[in-house]
Formats: structure tokens, sequence, C-alpha cells
């Protein structure tokens, strides 16, 4: 009885220990840095914001979506409340356009902002028509 | 319940709209190779004789092409010594990522090429493309890995090393269909002292980004400085170079990259960041300070960190 005991008691220390061990905190070194990758992506997000705002500020692209009843500068103000990987996503729909500002080429982009202005018209609760 | 009559047919017409969209923006990405989209400037025919041929075993491709491009770069070495960090033998071929992991360990940037007109210019500059072609049909496909070695304007043909065929000569016709399958997927094997021919900033830098998440800190550190080479001001060089530094544990390398990042980039907070905790580390406590509180100041998307290092900084005193 008093082997089992002591056996245990071994035993429960060695196993306190190695989960201590485990799941102690290890201090890392890089904790107060930023790294590259951060910067790599902040900067990719930033063009890809800055790529969409030079769109939408041709004159080609403003009169589209003023045809269709957008406001461009609602349009843009609209941009500015995607997150990161929305506005990513559209900058790559953009390049993806048959390059030179082709007319069919905007009439198409002005397609894809006036859905994402109406997607987040929407979802701000703004309107109610989906 | 009109509003609800209204709703369906809306949210129908509203995502038939968008799947035209997406059906003809697909279309549009899809650009089919033409000889008049040609760049010009290059020479008509080039053959990088310069290449060496290992000729490969069963299945063995990709290990044999990059141990052609790897001795090309100046580090001579086997596909047999490569076997087991690209091999994968329950796939009996070689993953994109093996290969592009395998060329970091070796102290190679990857740098990824897309498309045939990106392929000549590397050509020309003296880089060979290790292309993944699909030799069979979409529906029955037989992957292959070739190093592209040559082109010919005149004749229209490409020269390959290929699987056992030392200098295997194919129509452009055909090799832009067998290597489309794979959608144009390429890598050219560069030491960290050279430029691809045509860079853009942001590709070249995640390549050497690549060696400094691999490890491979020495060879990212060359790689940076090339970079800034080419793009003197870059905060991505900058701030890879001093992290890379930091991680060899050259404090005052990592501040010196860090002090030029502030220098053309008064808005970098990261940079900031980063100074304030290099010299933190070499004890200059008062700098390290007024350093984290400019960091803290500009802000941006990473504030809580910064704050975390000013509070780091503050704690120290």
């Amino acid at each position: 009885m008093c082997r089992i005991k002591r056996v245990e008691k071994v035993v429960s220390i060695l196993m306190t220990l190695i989960l201590v061990i485990i799941f102690a905190p290890v201090p890392s070194v890089l904790a107060a840095m930023v790294g590259t990758e951060a910067v790599l992506v902040n900067q990719d997000t930033q063009n890809a914001r800055d790529q969409l705002r030079s769109f939408l500020n041709r004159e080609d692209v403003q009169s589209q979506l003023t045809l269709r009843g957008i406001d461009p500068a609602e349009a843009k103000a609209r941009i500015d409340s995607l997150s990161d990987a929305e506005v990513m996503q559209i900058a790559d729909k953009i390049d993806q356009l048959p390059a030179g500002g082709s007319f069919w080429g905007t009439v198409l982009f002005v397609t894809i902002i006036a859905f994402v202005v109406l997607v987040v018209l929407e979802l701000l609760g703004y309107t109610d028509f989906i | 319940m009109p509003a609800c009559r209204i709703r369906r047919p809306l949210y129908g017409l509203l995502f038939l709209v968008w799947m035209i969209v997406g059906f003809l923006v697909g279309c549009a990405g899809i650009k089919k190779f033409e000889s008049t989209d040609l760049p010009k400037n290059l020479p008509p025919a080039i053959e990088l004789e310069a290449v060496p041929f290992y000729p490969q075993s069963d299945y063995q491709c990709g290990p044999s092409t990059l141990a052609m491009a790897l001795t090309y770069s100046d580090l001579p070495i086997t596909p047999e010594a490569l076997k087991s960090q690209v091999y994968t033998p329950s796939q009996k071929g070689s993953l994109q990522m093996a290969m592009i992991g395998a060329t970091r360990r070796h102290d190679r940037i990857a740098y990824p090429i897309f498309g045939l007109n990106s392929v000549y210019p590397e050509i020309a500059a003296g880089h060979p493309v290790i292309v993944l072609q699909n030799l069979g049909l979409s529906w029955i496909p037989v992957w292959h890995y070739a190093v592209l070695i040559g082109y010919d304007f005149i004749d229209n043909t490409v020269i390959l090393r290929s699987g056992i065929t030392e200098r295997k000569v194919m129509s452009l016709d055909t090799f832009d269909k067998t290597w489309a399958r794979s959608d144009y997927w390429g890598l050219i094997v560069l030491k960290p002292t050279r430029l691809p021919a045509i860079a853009s900033e942001k590709d070249y830098l995640s390549a050497v980004f690549g060696l400094e998440k691999s490890s491979r800190f020495q060879a990212a550190i060359e790689g940076y400085q090339t970079a800034l080479t080419r793009w003197p001001r870059s905060l991505i060089a900058f701030m890879g170079l001093g992290n890379s530094l930091y991680a060899l544990g050259d404090l005052h390398g990592a501040e010196e990259a860090f002090r030029m990042a502030v220098k053309n980039h008064p808005g970098a907070a990261e940079a900031y960041n980063n100074l304030a905790q290099a010299l933190l580390e070499q004890g200059h406590k008062q700098e390290a300070l007024a350093t984290a509180q400019k960091a803290v100041a500009i802000g941006g998307p990473m504030r809580e960190v910064y704050e975390a290092t000013l509070k780091d900084i503050q704690s120290k005193e």
C-alpha cells in the first residue's frame, strides 16, 4: 500500500514537471519586433487601396458610376470602409481586367464596384432590397 | 408580406449578374500567347550552353532539374543529393513547394516566373528557367519538370534539358500548350547577389523574404542588399535587412538598417519600433525611449505592438 503511494507520488511529480515544461511560456526574443512579413503585407494592402483609389479617380470610371446612379465620392467612402482582405480581392479582379482601360474593362469594373457598394450599403443596414 | 416577395427575385437576379461578371472577368484573365506580344530588344535566338545536364532516373525530374539549376548558379550538386529534399515517394514526383524549399535550403533565391513573355528576358540575361509541364492531357496529367535553356524566334522553337534528352528542341506552340496546363509555373534559381532580368520590387523581396523565413539569414542579408542596389529606398528591404541582422545577433548592423529605414520613410512606425528595440538591447535606453514614443505617435494598424515596446522600455528604467 505504502509502496504504491510512493510510486504514485513520484509519477505525479513527474507528470506535473512534464506539464509545466510543455506549457511554460517561452519568452520570445522577437516579441517586440515587427517582422518583415508584416511589412510586406502592409505594403501590399496599401498598394491595393492606392490602386482602387486611382481607378475611382479616372474620369471614365466616374462617368460610368454616375450613369448607374452612384455618387463616386460615396463609392470611395465605401471602399475605405472595406477590410484589407476585401480590398485585395477587388484589386485582384482589376488586375485580371484587360489592360489599357478599354471600354468594356471599365464597364466590368464599374459593375464590380457597383455590386460592392450595394453589398456594403446592405451590410451597413442603409438599404433593405436584397 | 410583400417585402418578402420582392426579396427573392432580386437575390436571384443579383446572383445571376454576379455570375456573369465573374465569368466575363474569368475569361478576360485567360490570355493566349500571341507572337505580336513579344518583348522587344531581345536577341532572336539564344541558348545557354553552359547549363549542365543530369539525365534523370525514374520519376526524378524534380531533383535533376534543380541540380542543373543549382550547379549553374555556382553550387555544384548531384540529383542524388537533392532527392531526399525534393522527391515525395508516395507521389512519385516532386511538389512545387518542395522545389522552392530546397532552393532556399541551398541559400539560393527561388524567384517565380509566369508565362512565356517573362521567360525570354530571363534566358537572355543568362537565367535558365525550371518549368513544370503537363506532357499528357489535362485529364490524364503527366507532370514533368524541365529546364528551359534557350529559344529561337526564327524557327519558333525552344530548347530544353528534359528527362534523358540533353538538348530537346520543341516547337513553341507545343511548349506553350504543355506549360499552360501548369498555369505557367516556372522558377529561376538565383544567387542572392543577382537580380532577375525583369523584377518587381515586391516579387523580388517576397522571394528574398523566403530565405529569411527559412532562417537562411546570411543569404537573406545578401538578397536584401542586392534589392537595395535596384530600389535604394525600399522599406521592405531595409526592414528585412535589419530583422535578419538582428536574428543573427548583429544589433549594431540592425540598428544601422532601421536608421536607414526611418531616414527614407519618416512615417514608417514599424521601423521606429524595431530601431527602439535594437537600441534598447544595446543599452541606449534614452534614445530607445524617444524612438519608441515616435512609433506610438505615428500609430497605425500595429499600434499595440509599439505600445508594448514602449511599455517594455519604460519598465526597464
